[in-house]
This record gives C-alpha cells, structure tokens and sequence, in this order.
C-alpha cells in the first residue's frame, strides 16, 4: 500500500532525470546516467512523506559486454519498510562517478571499498584509498576480467618496508 | 667404622635412585619438549579450535602447554591457526622474528599449510610455508583439539629427540 507510493515518486523522479524506471519484486528501480547520481539521490532523501534517508548499502556490478559499471546504492525509508535501489551506469574504461559522502558521511568505507575492488573513482571523495587490501596491490579483482595470479607467483611475499 | 660402611652403603643407594647423570642439551631439550609456551595467534575459524583445546572439556594443560602469551618475546612456540591472509603475512613473519630461539612453528589446518579452501583467492598466501619455517604440520579444516595435541605431541618427539630429526632429514 505504501510501497505505492514510493512506486509513484521514482516513477517521476525517473521522468524528471530521464531515468529508466522498473519495479523488481516490489521494489522500485531507477537506472540513471552516472553523471546525475547526485541529484537523483538528493531527490530520493528529500521525497515528501517517505524520505529515503537511509544509504544501506553502496556497491557496484561489472558488465564487461556492455562495457559498463553500475554502482548500486540502496536506500531505505525509516518512516515505513520500504527500500529504492538506485543504478548509475558508468562508462567501464573510465569509471568516474560523484561521491555521496557530502550527503551521508557513512558512505566513506563504502566508496573505499567499491574503490579497492571495482576500481570505480569517487570524485570528491577525502580520502580514497584501498581499504581491505594492501597498499601495493595491482588491479581490481571483482572486475570480471581479473585474472588471479599463480600460486607461485602469490608464494612470493615482498614485504613492504615502512616509509615506503 | 661398620656403623659408616652402613650409612655409605645408605647414601649409594640415594645417589642410584636421585641423581641423574646428562647431557644438559638433553635435559634442557626435555624440559622445553614438555612445557611449550605458545603465542596465541589465531587467524581464522580454525583459532576457534585452539581456544577449544585451551577450555576444560580438552583442556591443553593436561600436557603443559596451556601458557598462552600474548607476547612473542615470552612465547617459544607459533601455533599459525587460520587462513593467512597475504595482508597479514608482513605480521606473521614480524612476530615470528621477534620470538626468542629456540623457536619452532605449528601448522594448524589446511589453511595455513597449503592454502585449503581458499587457494585460488589473490588474497590468502598458499601455505604459511612459503614465509616462515614449519615444524609440524596438522591437516585438517577444522583440525580438532585431539589432533592439535597430537601434533604437539609429534613436536615434543621432535625436539627432544634433534639426532632422529637430524637422520630423518639429512640422513646422518
Ligand atoms: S583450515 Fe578450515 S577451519 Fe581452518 S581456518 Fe581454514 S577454512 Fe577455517
């Protein structure tokens, strides 16, 4: 019933963004260019009565045959049980998308991660490292087309030295 | 002079029952085979079995080695018990280079003797092995508490036994 309502209002803000918009076992999906991401997400806070203020999770998927990465965001409503999920496409050789930290401050470790493993680049964001693998790591190993070394190439450990 | 001949005939007998004559590599070797102090460093499930062998159902003191230190400069013994991942390996190696020698290495689980489950990962290093040296190693994914005090066992055979050791390895 309420879910409803939400349905509507991504519908529009769909229409508004020139989004696509389809709705996956109830929950309301917006695809969406990734150079809009941030008013779309704006947007999606700000909804009347059912504000999304919740980033749930923040993440991102591979498509290497349409060339394409989109990073997934899911945000809750805290005034019902309801969720939107958000796609913005970005090109795969050049992966650049604006940051949501400015909006949520919790999405810093999120974006570091997506960072570390997709090697998608947060513009704006303050400080985009690797977060869960070490600093001189080569690659983005959730990209489909990332190929794990062998294991005698692994057995070899240079170990970092400080200040390096 | 018989009363005296009686009490040295007394005292031979304590010296043939109390004093023992050794090598001290010997007995220093059977000491440290019998009370391992090892640094606790569990990694991943595994670790779990090793807190288990610690509790009273398996109770590790049974054995002597129950003296868990959280500090590799007290700790004479490794037990590696998890998947070492390669961004905790520089640790593994810094720990074990500040333990003081005689220092020995177990192996504990599949993980950490070849990479077990985990070995097509780019993250996990294929057997502990490959950074530091092991002594004894205990298949198993989870190994349970039994086999741990197993391979402690075998390590105790190890080290107070080094001439065996030395002939199984080098052949002389
Ligand atoms: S060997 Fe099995 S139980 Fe032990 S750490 Fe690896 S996965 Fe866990």
């Amino acid at each position: 019933m309420e879910n409803s309502v939400l349905l509507k209002l991504v519908e529009e803000l769909a229409q508004k963004l020139d989004g696509e918009f389809e709705a996956s076992l109830g929950t309301p999906v917006l695809k969406i260019k990734g150079a809009r991401t941030t008013e779309a997400l704006q947007a999606a806070r700000n909804f009347s009565g059912t504000p999304c203020e919740f980033l749930h999770d923040l993440t991102a998927v591979d498509y290497p045959d349409r060339n394409e990465i989109e990073v997934v965001y899911h945000l809750t409503s805290l005034r019902g049980p309801q969720m939107i999920r958000i796609k913005a496409v970005v090109d795969r050789n050049n992966p650049v998308i604006d940051t949501a930290v400015r909006i949520w401050p919790g999405a810093d470790f999120m974006e570091r991660e997506c960072f570390d493993l997709m090697g998608v680049k947060f513009n704006g964001h303050p400080d985009l490292r690797r977060i869960l693998l070490w600093d001189d790591f080569e690659g983005h190993p959730l990209r489909k087309d990332y190929v794990t070394p062998s294991v005698e190439e692994r057995k070899r450990l240079r170990i970092m030295q400080p200040g390096e | 002079m018989e009363v005296d001949n009686e009490k040295q005939h007394e005292a031979d007998e304590m010296v043939k029952k109390n004093i023992i004559l050794a090598k001290l590599d010997d007995v220093l070797n059977w000491g440290r085979g019998w009370s391992f102090w090892p640094v606790s460093f569990g990694l991943a499930c595994c670790a779990i079995e090793m807190m288990a062998a610690g509790g009273p159902r398996f109770d590790i003191s049974r054995f002597g080695y129950e003296v868990f230190r959280p500090t590799p400069r007290q700790a004479d013994l490794m037990i590696v018990a998890g998947t070492v991942t390669r961004k905790m390996a520089p640790a593994v190696k810094k720990i074990y280079d500040q333990m003081a020698e005689p220092k020995w290495v177990i192996s504990m689980g599949s993980c950490a003797n070849s990479g077990g489950p985990f070995v097509d990962s780019y993250a996990v290093l294929p057997g502990v092995d490959s950074i530091i040296p092991v002594d004894v190693y205990i298949p198993g994914c989870p190994p349970r508490p039994e086999s741990l005090f197993y391979g402690l066992l075998q390590l105790k055979q190890k080290v107070q036994n080094p001439a065996k050791v030395r002939l199984a390895k080098h052949g002389k």
